[in-house]
This record gives C-alpha cells, structure tokens and sequence, in this order.
C-alpha cells in the first residue's frame, strides 16, 4: 500500500514537471508567434533603437536559440531573466512581491471559504426545512450566482465608500478585507451547499442510524461519524476552488487595487514583456499542478475506497 | 480517520490565523518614518504636510532618462532638477526658468551654423546624499541618456545635439560606425556646461526642462536596479524618494539639501499607485486622496455636477484622430484611375468622409470632458511664430473659421451637402434613397477601450446613413500597434500628444522613414506617386518642386525646416506641411485632448503644464 502510494506520487511529480515544461513551451512560442513586441508603444522608438534593444536582451537571436537558453537558465540557475519593460527590475523580484500579497489574499479567502462553509452547511443540514435552512440556502444561492466583479463593486460601496469602515485601497493596512470577503464568498456558499448536502445523504446512511439505535449521543454522532463522512466531496472540491480562487483574484485585486501577481500578469502580456509573461505563467502553472496533486492526494487519505491508478 | 481530521483542522486553523497575524501587521503603505495619517473616515486629511495623489499605475521606471510616460515624469520632476524647469508666475500663466542654471542665456550661432550654449550652475549645488552636484554630471547624464546602450525611449530629444547623430550611425549590417562617439557638451570646470546644438530651435529651454535631460551621478547609475529602490534612489530636486511599496504606493520627502528646499511647502507626497478609476475616485470622494489624475467616463457628468469646485478640464497639446492607410483602394469596382488620378481621387474622398462626422457630437455626446472638436492635426495649445495659436492660422486664410474645416455647429449641414456632392462624382448616389450604393466596405480598426469604440461606433453610423458599410475590427493594444505601424489596414483609430511646445512635434511623424508614420507616406505604392508641389522660393531657399513625391518635397520640407533659423520662414513652412498633410485627407482630425483630473479644494498651489505634468512642490492644505 505504502509503496503503491511512493510510487503514485512519483508519478504524479513527474507528470507535473512534464506538464510545466509543455505550458513553458508552449507560452514561449506563442507568445513570441503573435503580433507586436515588447518595445512598441504610441510613440515608435526608431529602427536602430529597437535593433540595440533586441541585441541588449538577446531577441535578435533565432527563436529556438532564446527558447533553449531560456530554459536553460531557469532550469540551472532557476533565472528568469530581467523585465523587458520594467527596465532595471529581475522578474523573479517583480514576481516574489505580487506573489506575496496574492498568497496572503488566496490563502486567506480559500481558509475562510473552507471553514465558514462547513460550519453553515453542517448547521442547515441540521436543522433541515428550519427558517435558519432555508435562510442559509437562499443567501448562498445568491452568492453562488453573483459574479465576483458585482459583489466587489457593492462591498467597496457599502464599506469603503458609505459607511467608510475599511479603506478602497487594497495596499493599505486592513485594505485586504474587502478582497478576501470578496474573493470567499463564492467558495464559501459553494462548500455550504455541498457540506448541506453531502450531510444529509450521509445522515439519511444505515451505519448512523446503527449507532443512534446503539445509543450513541447526538454530538458523538454528528462529529465522529457524520460530518467527517460528509466531507469528502468537500475536498474533491479543493482543486475547482483554488482555481477560482486564482483565477477570481484576477478582477478582485483590479477592483481593489491590490498589489498582486494578477495585476502584473495582466499587463505583461498587453506590454509584450516575454520575460515577465514567462515568469507569470511558469509560477501559476505551477501552483495549479502542485495543488492539484495534493488536493488528489488528501483525498485518497480521506477516503480509503478511493483507488489510486 | 478521527486523528486526521483532528490535524486537518487544526492545520487550517494555524494557517487562518497565520494569514490574520500577517494580515494585520501589512506595510504602512506611506513606507516612511513619519507615518501617515491613519484615518480614512476624516473628510479632510488630518495632517496638512502630506498630500496623497494617485496618478496612474506603477510606473515602468523612474530613471529619467528611461522615463517616457507622464505620470513618470510628473514624478521625476519633483525628484531632479534640471538645467531649466516649468514655474508658474505671479499672474498663473506658465513659464521656463532657470532652475540649475544660473541664467538661460541665448546662444552664440558659429560659423558652421551650428549654436554654442553656455550655461553656469548655481552655488552649492549637492545631490541628496550630500555630494557635490558637478557640470560632469550633466555631461555624464546627457550622453547616457542619448546612448546607443541605454536606447532609451526618448532618447532622440537629443538628435539636435551636435554629435548625436555620429553616435546613431550604422553601416548596412547595423553595426555602429562611430562607436565611442559623444555628443558636443563639455564641461571646462566643474560649473560650466558647454552645449552645441546643430541648428537653433526655439524650443530648447523647454527640452532642458524635460526629465530626459536632468542630470544623473555615474557612480548611482552604474547600479542598472538603482531606480527601482529609495535606498539606491539618489536625486538632486525637491524631494527624496523614501519610500516604494510596488504596486502599492511611492512616497516622496522634502529633500533638505536642495538649493530651493526654503520654498518646497509641501513635506511628504504619496503617489498611490492604481489604474482602477471607479477605485481611484471611491479612494478620492472618501477623502484618502486629494488628487486623482482620471475618473471613470461614465461619472463625468455626475461629477461635474456634484464637485464643480473639484472637478478640472485643461488643455493638453495634443489630438485625438482618424489615419488612413494611404496605399488602401476607396475607390469603386471598375474605376478606371491609376497612379497620381486615383490618389486625388482618394485625397478628395477621404475629405469628403471627414466632413460626414459631426465633430460637436462626438465631443459632447461621447467625449464628455470639455473635449474640442479638431478642425487641424497640429493640436491646440501650440504657439505660432506671433504667439498666437498655430491652429487658428491653420488652412486657407481666406476662410472665416480656424483649420481645416469648420467645425462649427452650423456649419454640419453645409459640409453633409458638400461632402455629398464631393462623394457623388465618384460613386453612384440613389436620389430615392439617399444612398451610396457602391461604396467599398470600409474596415475601422481600433484599440480596445470604452471611448474608442463609441467613437468608433459614431463613425460608423454617421458613414452607413450615406450607404457606406463600416466594419469595425478592436484590436488589443499591442496588436493594434503591430497592425498600425504595418499599415495593414484600411482606416484607424490614432492620438497623438506633443512632447514639446512646437508644431515640429507633430510634423516631423509624417516622414517617410519615421517610425510613427502610420499612413505610410512614402512607402509602397505612394513611393512612386509623384503629384506634390512644393516651392520655399519665398524664404530664400532654391527648392521649387512640381510634381514630386512625398520623399521630394515633404521629407525635404521637414529637413528645411529642421535647419531653418528664422523663426517667420520657420513657422510659415510648417503651416505649408500641416497643408501637404491636410490636402492628402489621410488625418481625420477629431478632437484636441484635455487632461481630466481631481483636486481636493482644500489645496492650494497646484498647477500643471500644458504635457500633463503636475506639480505639488508648492503646494499646501487647508488654510
């Protein structure tokens, strides 16, 4: 079993480097396939300049030559090169600031999501058809079905704007609430509406009744058998949330105006900034696969009947 | 199966209160020791020495030399001085003074014909670390910022120093001939600055104003990430930068070792960092900034309405226009001209289209912020040799209106008819209808942005109701640059904004061999359409051309003027240029720029010049 389980991860590492090199590849090519460049802009440089620029970063080389030392050099000297357009900036340090703020914001949102989901979807499985159900469910239906943008425009309205209680911008100290509420509630209601569910199939479950009939208590019944039970599509819903959750911080930190990755993500590619477009994907890319394999791997923990191929 | 459970919750508990204890400790934004103040709730900001503004996003670089957007140089300039700077007179008009410089004396014309300046630094001049500011520095600073190594952006603001061409020169394979070239500024002592320029222009004190030209210390740029970090950031203007919190906000302190520090009121400027405009106005109206650089399109009218006293419209030289690829075909299936006849065909074609558009509307109806209609391509807010404005000499001074056209409200009905009648000896015109019936499709191409494609979508109806189909293509940004520069297209959106006070800046594009001439003037097949008349006689030059092509008379008058020492001849031959470019019909002017912004009216000493810089030195709150 545990051999079986070594080897599984192995195999699910190498598949993750296997899948980075291709979306490497791939983005490398691509971006350098479609039209306009990193020095263009409403003003054009002349010619001579944009030739001492391509020879200064090594873009006047054929395509295959600056693919290969790319990856050379960040798979040696894990270098990714300097920011074509923030002139003077490594993307690795451009990179490691917004990765810090967005990790801070996905991190906490995602923490939230998973807590206060369960708790309110325990607590309307519980109290099933009661008023405090159905006021859960039509709350979470609403925010199920409100894209984030909205949500973020009414939040920084009602709380920044009218009532002025957090700031509007997300670099300030608190400026991150707002952000977090905004970027969990989605999740939160989407893991209540699961926990609910997931609950009451497993309250409705023979082994629960065998042990109220054996006169197991109520709590005992609920914590040790129910809910641990109920969770397991909740982790299976661990992978599509932190997607979301990278994907949504996208809108969340433009509303805000937080200072992550999204934003530099965004603008290296409307600026043609390969190195920094590079730089974006390989950390993104790598972070969905990584959170993919353990997401994977807790489940089978959690679930002995899963099989692991 | 309980255990695991057990620690997954306690792990997401540790990681919950992992992310709130680092959430609660977030960088003071403001970056520097003071501190700024706390309240957002206040409608006033409680401490009057600190100014927050927000011009734009992170700004690419704030290297001078480097710099090549507004908001950048906005900054830069409260944080270097240059030889020469904007100030605002006792009576509010705009002037360019000595900053650096002692003096700025004229120049000494040589027999060679090119101009020697020679400037004196003033005393006890020092960067802000304490070093000694030297005429060196100048000389270091200018030939970094005009090198082959640097290629800087804006670099070419030196192409009128002598030498600077010798340091461009390539042989066909693109090495460069003169390697270890310099431009002709020396500096004899260590407060002399010598400068030879190749031709006098009447617009050099305001280069020397320009952040491209201001001085920096060889031993602080050596470092290539020295602009990136306070602690690197070493300058010689008003304000130290002390604090950069990327993305988030860049703080500026008084710089008690300027030479002017006595009369720098404001202490502190945070310069927040955001390109979000609902987010930069929530941040304005709940009183955290005082002055917000852009606010979203669709609140314009509200905010007039609600902030009259805080809401400003200024003049910004620059327009806002339609370009034509001049090489595309407008002309009907089985038109049977060729060459020079096809192209005045065209010319007249393309006028005609331009008088369809109702200019007013589209300043009032889409625009929305005090936005001029545009009746010339050199924008409004360029002076003519008078001191007049360009523009209202522009065209046929025969005529009672300014530019081109007229663009008057009345005057619609009149250019409809005339551009009908102009359009009906090309194209077959159904009376019943009212219609063109064989116009060729018309693709518009434009960068994707809210104003652009109502503009867009203006342009297009205004055409269909003659019969014209007008497809419209948006383009991301970058693309849209690739397909522009490439002339792959039919017609598209353009904008233009000067970088100097003189029409030169937006005459010298159209150049067959210039990197921003989007019509392709001069290139493929209008290479060799000869149909341009150009005579200089009058200003004492023997070049009378009839019948040439672009590369003979239009690239030559820009050259003429380039050298031209005579103010008078200089300016009447650019009004013949902006003719030349006119009568080809390939600029369709729109509109003239205004610069929108926000200002708290709790401050007072602000201003701003006509590029868009603003300046808070002098600033104070309340009171």
């Amino acid at each position: 079993m545990n051999s079986k389980l070594l080897w599984y991860i192995v195999k699910r590492i190498l598949l993750a480097v296997a899948t980075v090199w291709l979306v490497i590849t791939v983005t490398f090519f691509v971006t350098r396939a479609v039209p306009g460049g990193p020095f263009l802009g409403e003003k054009a440089i002349s010619e001579a300049a944009t030739a001492a620029l391509e020879a200064k970063y090594g873009l006047d080389k054929p395509v295959m030559e600056q693919y290969l030392t790319y990856l050379g050099d960040v798979i040696t000297k894990f270098d990714f090169g300097p920011s074509l357009k923030q002139r003077g900036q490594d993307v690795i340090d451009i990179i490691g600031r917004g990765l810090k703020v967005s990790v801070k914001l996905g991190v906490t949102a995602a923490v939230i999501a998973l807590i206060s989901g369960v708790v309110f979807g325990a607590i309307a499985a519980l109290r099933r058809n009661k008023f405090v159900d159905k006021i859960i469910m039509v709350i979470t239906t609403a925010f199920v079905s409100m894209p984030s943008f909205i949500m973020g425009s009414l939040l920084l309205v009602l709380f920044a704007l009218k009532l002025r209680l957090v700031p509007a911008n997300g670099a300030e100290a608190g400026g991150l609430i707002l952000p977090v509420i905004t970027l969990a509630l989605y999740p939160m209601a989407y893991i209540t509406r699961l926990t609910r569910s997931s609950m009451l199939d497993v309250l409705g479950q023979d082994y629960i009744r065998t042990a109220r009939a054996k006169g197991v208590s109520g709590p005992k019944i609920i914590f040790g058998h129910a809910l641990k039970n109920s969770l397991i599509p909740v982790i299976t819903y661990f992978g599509p949330m932190l997607a979301y959750i990278v994907t949504g911080s996208l809108v969340v930190e433009q509303i805000f105006a937080v200072p992550g990755i999204g934003r530099s993500f965004v603008s290296s590619i409307t600026d043609r900034d390969y190195t920094m477009i590079m730089g974006t994907t390989i950390v993104l890319a790598t972070l969905i696969v990584v959170m993919n394999l353990i997401s994977d791997l807790l489940y089978k923990v959690v679930d002995p009947r899963i099989t692991l191929e | 199966m309980k255990k695991f459970l057990a620690l997954l919750l306690a792990l997401v508990m540790v990681l919950s209160l992992a992310a709130c204890g680092s959430n609660g400790d977030s960088e003071d934004p403001s970056g520097n020791e003071g501190g700024e103040p706390s309240g957002n709730q206040g409608e006033t900001p409680a401490d009057p020495n600190t100014l927050n503004v927000c011009l734009a996003s992170e700004p690419d670089t704030l290297d001078p030399a480097l710099n090549s957007t507004v908001d950048g140089a906005t900054m830069v300039s409260h944080l270097f001085a240059g030889l020469a700077k904007w100030a605002q007179a006792e009576d509010g008009t705009l002037e360019i003074v000595a900053d650096c410089a002692t003096e700025l004396p004229e120049g000494v014309v040589n027999d060679d014909g090119t101009v020697t300046y020679t400037y004196t630094l003033k005393d006890g001049l020092t960067w802000s670390d304490g070093e000694p500011l030297t005429a060196q520095d100048f000389v270091f600073a200018w030939n970094r910022a005009a090198s082959t190594d640097l290629a800087a952006d804006y670099g070419y603001m030196f192409e009128l120093v002598d030498g600077y061409a010798d340091m461009w020169a390539t042989d066909d394979d693109g090495n460069y001939l003169n390697p270890d070239a310099t431009l002709n500024v020396q500096a004899p002592d260590e407060k002399t600055i010598v400068v030879t320029l190749t031709t006098n222009v009447p617009y050099w004190n305001e280069l020397l104003a320009f952040p491209t030209y201001f001085p920096v210390r060889e031993d602080i740029v050596s470092d290539e990430a020295w602009a990136t970090d306070p602690s690197t950031y070493v300058s010689n203007g008003p304000y130290t930068m002390t604090g950069w919190e990327h993305d988030s906000v860049i703080t500026l302190t008084k710089n008690e070792h300027f030479y002017d520090a006595e009369n720098v009121t404001m202490e502190t400027i945070n310069c927040y960092l955001s390109d979000d405009n609902n987010n930069m106005l929530t941040n304005f109206e709940n009183g955290d900034w005082q002055l917000i650089d852009a606010v979203p399109t669709n609140e314009i009218e509200r905010l007039q309405a609600d902030y009259a006293d805080e809401f400003f419209i200024t003049g910004q030289i620059g327009t806002y226009y339609a370009s034509w690829n001049i090489n595309a075909h407008l002309l009907p299936e089985g038109s049977t001209l060729t060459g020079a006849e096809a192209e005045a065909a065209e010319s007249e074609i393309r006028t005609a289209l331009a008088l369809l558009l109702d200019r007013n509307y589209i300043c009032t109806e889409i625009g929305q912020a005090g936005q001029q209609p545009a009746s010339s391509f050199v924008a409004m807010g360029m002076s003519d040799a008078d001191g007049s404005e360009f523009y209202m000499n522009a065209g046929d001074p025969s005529d009672d209106y300014a530019g081109y056209y007229d663009v008057s409200d009345d005057a619609y009905e009149a250019n409809y008819t005339q551009a009908i009648e102009t359009l009906k000896k090309y194209y077959e015109f159904d009376e019943s209808t009212q219609q063109f019936t064989n116009v060729p499709s018309i693709t518009y191409i434009y960068n994707t942005d809210d104003n652009n494609k109502a503009i867009a979508e203006y342009i297009q109806s205004a055409w269909a109701a003659v019969g014209i189909n007008v497809q419209l293509q948006n383009q991301e940004w970058n693309t849209f640059l690739n397909t522009r520069k490439d002339g792959n297209y039919t017609v598209a959106r353009n904008g233009w904004l000067a970088d100097y006070n003189d029409p030169i800046s937006f005459l010298d594009m159209w150049t067959s061999g210039s990197g921003n001439n989007d019509v392709q003037f001069g290139r493929g097949d209008h290479e060799s359409t000869a149909m341009y008349d150009l005579d200089l006689t009058p200003y004492g030059y023997e070049i009378n051309i009839t019948d040439g092509t672009w590369a003979e008379t239009y690239d030559v008058l820009i050259s003429t003027i380039k050298t031209c020492t005579d103010d008078e001849a200089r300016y009447a031959m650019m009004h013949i240029a902006e003719d030349m470019l006119m009568s080809t019909g390939c600029i369709t002017p729109l509109y003239y720029y205004t610069d929108i912004y926000m200002l708290d009216d709790s401050v007072q000493g602000f201003y701003c010049n006509p590029l868009g810089y603003k300046y808070f030195m002098h600033c104070t709150i309340g009171g």
